[in-house]
């Protein structure tokens, strides 16, 4: 494998979609658009707290982390939602293939959140907000529409027209219908801040040089900082990251030590964190040469589910999941053989990457003999196994793979009772002494 | 129990029973309104309790047993002292 030396840019472009789940479901649900929605926390089964909560329903005051007896009471319309990690991961792994369409320097920070490096695309697009109208250009093709907020900005011509202001050294720019917030500078804390004060939609762009006059003026909660200190600066009279800098550096570090400097620095624009992206594996063979030349079909398919097996082995396909896997066979009399399967959804698993390589088989097997046979991973996406970001270890993974397991299921059975029949039981009143108040049934709804 | 959206169902709601009570007024027999309609004699009662719930809205106000049935089976009921109406409960 051929390792670039260097994926990591200093200039960095932060992509952030707030409630990425949320949005994904119902973009998935378009019926649940006007309603008010919220999303149920994943892994809360014995006491269920909302997670991410429509607008609709934050007017309402259901806020992430109540109860569903607390959200239920301040919203009695409210629509709770089932969370399905898998796909809103499965989209965000869409979103960054299309960002490594434009950058090979892509880190993802959290589902919704993702940096782009930008150091040497101004040779390919130009100044910063050009490389900015890429990466809107591509994300758009994901998909992800403005759902939540459909009201439509400013074109970006009349934008463009408006972009510098008096006192702001950014620059705004904005694309209608996108829920893309896009922040541009020097550094992951500056791109990220700038994402942070865009609108749904446009881009905030710090020039290089500008960062420490564009952070002066942004609030506090921008830093990394704990519940306590933000407290803490807060009673001292310290509301922005201009008001920190203006203390002495040393000062800051004799009251709140190593972390005092960072944050200092940090504020001051003086801190310069690179986006660091993966490599991406060249492609991974593997093959199997036949001592005698083989027809059979069943024969063929076992040797295939073992080729996989192998390929899906290979060290380098650790941390990637597989998109397009091709077969190739040299046939008897010199003839060949070749099949490829783009996978819908990429995957790390033997089942479903030899799957539609059987379906090949079966509908067109080779036309003789097989003397050797390959199987080739060629194209590849972000993740682990079957989760990318949502399961970091193997219970994680364990868990997802039970629950859609269950969906299955539950489509199944939906499909033959043509009525809901599955639900889910959580905690309402926990507490009551009316036996009838302790839980309710929800709509287990695959 | 189902809010506004039908989404949320509620479990273990109480079941309408008739219940026929002995001199000393203690349940004695039991006819639940299920697909066995035959009464069913209670043995004995093994607990009761009192429960006041739900003063400052709609007062809720029911007398539970736990009761043993012929052929051992436990149950619990309860009396709504309102609606003076028996229901069988899990509790």
């Amino acid at each position: 494998m051929t390792l670039t030396p260097h994926l990591a840019s200093d200039s960095a472009a932060c992509c952030w979609i707030p409630l990425f789940a949320l949005r994904s479901e119902l973009a998935r649900r378009p019926e649940l658009v006007s309603l008010p929605v919220a999303l149920l926390a994943p892994d809360t089964a014995r006491t269920p707290r909302v997670w991410q909560v429509a607008p609709l329903a934050r007017r309402a005051g259901v806020k992430p982390g109540m109860t569903v007896s607390q959200a239920i009471g301040l919203c009695p319309g409210l629509k709770l939602c089932e969370p399905d990690p898998v796909h809103y991961d499965e989209q965000f792994a869409r979103l960054v293939a299309a960002l490594v369409t434009v950058s090979p320097v892509v880190e993802p920070a959290e589902v919704g959140r993702v940096f782009v490096g930008t150091d040497g695309l101004e040779g390919l697009y130009g100044a910063p907000e050009n490389i900015v109208e890429a990466i809107q250009m591509r994300s758009a093709e994901c998909g992800m529409r403005n759902v939540l907020n459909a009201e439509c900005g400013m074109r970006n011509a009349e934008c463009k027209g408006k972009r510098r202001e008096a006192n702001d050294p950014s620059l705004k720019f904005r694309t209608p219908h996108s829920e893309f917030r896009i922040g541009w500078g020097r550094g992951k804390f500056v791109a990220w801040v700038a994402a942070t004060r865009a609108k749904p939609g446009e881009a905030v762009i710090v020039p290089v040089g500008g960062e420490a006059k564009f952070l002066a003026s942004q609030p506090l909660a921008v830093l990394p900082l704990d519940p306590d200190t933000h407290r803490r600066l807060l009673q001292l009279g310290v509301k922005t990251l201009g008001a920190l800098v203006a203390l002495p550096e040393e000062a800051v570090v004799s009251q709140y030590g190593h972390a005092g400097r960072r944050l200092w620095r940090l504020a001051a624009g003086l801190v310069s964190e690179p986006v660091v992206g993966r490599v991406v594996p060249e492609p991974i063979v593997a093959a199997l040469t036949f001592f005698s030349s083989v027809g059979e079909r069943d024969l063929l398919a076992h040797a295939l589910d073992k080729l996989v097996d192998r390929a899906l082995g290979d060290p380098r396909r650790s941390g990637w999941r597989v998109q397009v896997v091709r077969v190739h066979a040299e046939l008897e009399h010199g003839a060949s053989w070749l099949v490829e399967a783009t996978l819908k959804d990429p995957s790390a698993t033997r089942e479903r990457i030899a799957a539609p390589l059987k379906t090949q088989l079966e509908r067109s097997p080779p036309a003789g003999a097989v003397e050797r046979l390959v199987v080739e991973f060629t194209a590849f996406v972000p993740g682990t196994a079957d989760l990318q970001l949502f399961a970091r270890d193997a219970g994680a993974a364990a868990r997802a793979g039970r629950r859609r397991a269950l969906q299955s299921a539950a489509r199944e059975i939906a499909l033959r009772i043509r009525r809901p029949m599955l639900y889910h039981i959580i905690e309402v009143q926990p507490w009551s002494r009316l036996p009838e108040r302790r839980y309710a049934l929800i709509d287990f709804e695959p | 129990m189902r809010n506004g959206t039908d989404r949320l169902r509620a479990v273990n709601v109480p079941q309408p029973a008739v219940v026929e009570l002995d001199a000393g007024g203690s349940p004695a027999k039991i006819e639940m309104n299920s697909d066995v309609r035959e009464p069913v004699t209670i043995e004995a009662v093994r607990e009761i309790w009192r429960i006041d719930d739900e003063w400052w809205r709609e007062p809720i106000t029911r007398t539970y047993y736990e009761v043993l049935l012929h052929g051992g089976a436990r149950l619990v009921l309860f009396r709504d002292l309102g609606a003076q109406e028996w229901f069988v409960q899990k509790p």
